[in-house]
């Protein structure tokens, strides 16, 4: 495979595999709702509103048939979280998972952290390829022989078997949030990790559960006066002392754990003055940040807010660096999609390998690539009409208004309900991770 | 204009009452922009009421105070056609001070504020109906304020009119 993934635009996209079923009745839960590759991009890990987690594995490649891509098949799949009651609050507390986020390697197993609205979960997947056989007092299939007919002793010995992938839950973090969990970031420390809700964020040692430092604070004394909440957070890809959180008022701050305990006051904050003649009823809506992703390199940081994409320099508080229109031609549909709820989606964003490349999801099952270092950007689409193995991807085009062209499609033809909220880029390679509604598509860099 | 606030108002009226019985319980952050947009029509529609009733106060003078009590019915519908107003650009900040001390307390239920932090405090809508009865009397309090609600001093009334935010019409 090529090297750290280059440029979105000279890189031609091709079908690689899907994942899910195929019929157009979604069941509920099988919304994808999160997905991750894990630090060497082995492993895809993706979550649903059941609660149920699907790791798949990247087969090694075969180095004689190069044309010949490695496949990502299902490696392990697992119950993460059932839903609940809260008979305090006579709330249900929903199973869906909201964030997967994966551990640096440090040994033969895995590690992933995966939470729902109220409580995070550390599991271990481990393989097991040997059993030992030739017990004593046991016969093989586990029943206890009579002492009286054992007149010899021997060894056991390790006999391989058929792979078992086994996924066990070493951790429970419950009971620290009052309110829903959005995000959860594993600190550069390996040690830490924090996770956030609407109003707080709280720090957690990764071998202690019954307790949490809570590090952020912006719950006002008088709920009346409550005019933001806390929408992503994420740590410092290097500096385990630094995290940024993002607000729906389209603001992040940066905080630095070194300052004081409760980072309620930030060391820098990240705010761009509104374009007064964007002014709408619904500004404060789309100018709510979904998400916020540090770059590999720990310089940058984009944020996703519901038209657009933003490139902030960490030494630049007053307006980013960068900003790029996802779906520019909804500014003006923003009451309909008020009315059908769609304004409120929370899009995701990711970088690729080196940085140059950034994607996120829009509606129609289109998502966009934004090259920044050639400036160009280019839209496409998970279909299952493109579903050939290799087949390029065509880039796609909205028309905004007046005439349409061949091959554009019209604003008012867009699936609203097609969208793609997820998206995830392997760490070092060109393969893309973009989930539909319940498909997973994974599309790789076109190789000659 | 006002119609479309009045129609987006009552959206978000409707939004807010179905998050409740959502699974999952109540999203603070849902809620929170829900209400805010439900704030902002609302300001423009009383506003925009308000407009209405100072040139109707232009028209008769000398009749007795002309504030009329709307219930938030959006059902019951008033026959009063509207003229077109342009609404002028208006700094925010003081105004949004405002809305949100008189606007919050339809948010959040003086039942529960003294229950510690266990729960999410955000209000079931039962209260909203009676408190924004009240706040739109508190608003025209406060716009008419320089005359009493009684005079008919338009000149006043018109310039101690907050202006608005311009509002893009989707």
């Amino acid at each position: 495979m090529a090297g750290a993934g280059g440029g979105g635009n000279d890189v031609q996209w091709c079908f690689s595999q899907v994942k899910g079923a195929i019929d157009d009745d979604v069941a509920e839960a099988d919304i994808i709702s999160t997905v991750e590759f894990n630090h060497s991009g082995e492993l895809l890990a993706t979550g649903d509103k059941g609660g149920r987690v699907v790791i798949f594995q990247q087969e090694t490649e075969n180095k004689s048939q190069p044309q010949c891509r490695s496949e990502y098949n299902v490696y392990s799949t697992f119950q993460s979280h059932e839903p609940e009651f809260d008979y305090l609050k006579s709330l249900e507390i929903e199973e869906k998972i909201n964030k997967i986020r994966w551990l640096p390697q440090k040994n033969a197993a895995q590690f992933l952290l995966s939470t729902n609205d109220k409580t995070i979960k550390l599991w271990k997947i481990s393989e097991r390829d040997k059993r030992p056989e030739g017990y004593n007092l046991k016969e093989e299939d586990g029943r206890y022989r009579d002492a009286a007919t054992i007149t010899t002793l021997r060894v056991p010995v390790f006999r391989p078997m058929d792979l078992m992938v086994e996924a066990s839950p070493r951790r429970v973090f419950a009971n620290a949030h009052t309110y829903h969990i959005n995000s959860i970031s594993v600190n550069s420390d390996n040690e830490t990790y924090l996770s956030a809700d609407d109003l707080r964020i709280n720090l957690w040692h990764l071998e202690i559960t019954d307790r949490s430092f809570n590090i952020v604070d912006i719950k006002p004394a008088n709920m009346e006066e409550l005019t933001e909440v806390i929408t992503a957070a994420e740590f410092h890809p290097h500096q385990c002392n630094t995290f940024v959180y993002s607000s729906s008022k389209g603001t992040i701050r940066l905080c630095d754990m070194r300052a004081s305990a409760l980072c309620d006051k930030h060391s820098k904050l990240f705010e761009e003055p509104e374009d007064p003649s964007n002014r709408s009823f619904f500004s404060e809506i789309i100018s709510s940040i979904s998400d916020v992703k540090f770059s590999h390199n720990g310089r940058y940081m984009m944020t996703r807010d519901y038209l657009s994409v933003k490139i902030w320099d960490l030494n630049m508080e007053n307006r980013p660096v960068e900003t790029y229109q996802v779906h520019e031609y909804l500014r003006s549909k923003l009451c309909s999609l008020y009315e059908n709820d769609c304004i409120f989606d929370k899009f995701e964003c990711c970088w690729n390998g080196n940085d140059s490349v950034v994607m996120t999801g829009s509606y129609n099952n289109f998502f966009r690539m934004l090259d920044r270092s050639q400036r160009r950007d280019v839209t496409l689409e998970a279909s299952r009409e493109s579903c050939k193995p290799r087949q390029v991807l065509k880039p796609r085009r909205v028309c905004a208004g007046g005439k349409r062209k061949k091959d554009e499609i019209s604003v008012d033809s867009l699936d609203f309900n097609k969208k793609i909220l997820h998206t995830a880029w392997h760490p070092q390679e060109n393969i893309i991770a973009v989930a539909t509604t319940n498909n997973l598509y994974i599309f790789q860099e076109k190789v000659n | 204009m006002d119609v479309e606030a009045k129609r987006i108002m009552a959206l978000s009226i409707s939004k807010l009452y179905s998050l409740r019985t959502q699974r999952g319980g109540l999203r603070l952050h849902r809620s929170l922009l829900l209400s805010m947009t439900m704030r902002a029509a609302r300001d423009i529609y009383h506003t925009a009421q308000l407009l209405r009733d100072a040139e109707e106060e232009q028209v008769v003078p000398c009749a007795p105070d002309a504030a009329t009590e709307e219930p938030m019915e959006i059902s019951k519908d008033s026959s009063q056609t509207l003229t077109p107003k342009e609404v002028a650009m208006k700094p925010q900040e003081s105004l949004e001070e405002d809305k949100e001390n008189r606007c919050a307390s339809e948010r959040h239920s003086r039942k529960r504020r003294d229950k510690a932090a266990l729960e999410p405090d955000f209000l079931p809508l039962k209260k909203a109906k009676m408190d924004t009865d009240e706040e739109k009397q508190h608003l025209q309090g406060e716009i008419l304020r320089t005359n009493n609600g009684n005079s008919c001093r338009q000149a006043d009334t018109l310039t101690a009119f907050p202006t608005n935010r311009a509002i893009v019409a989707c």
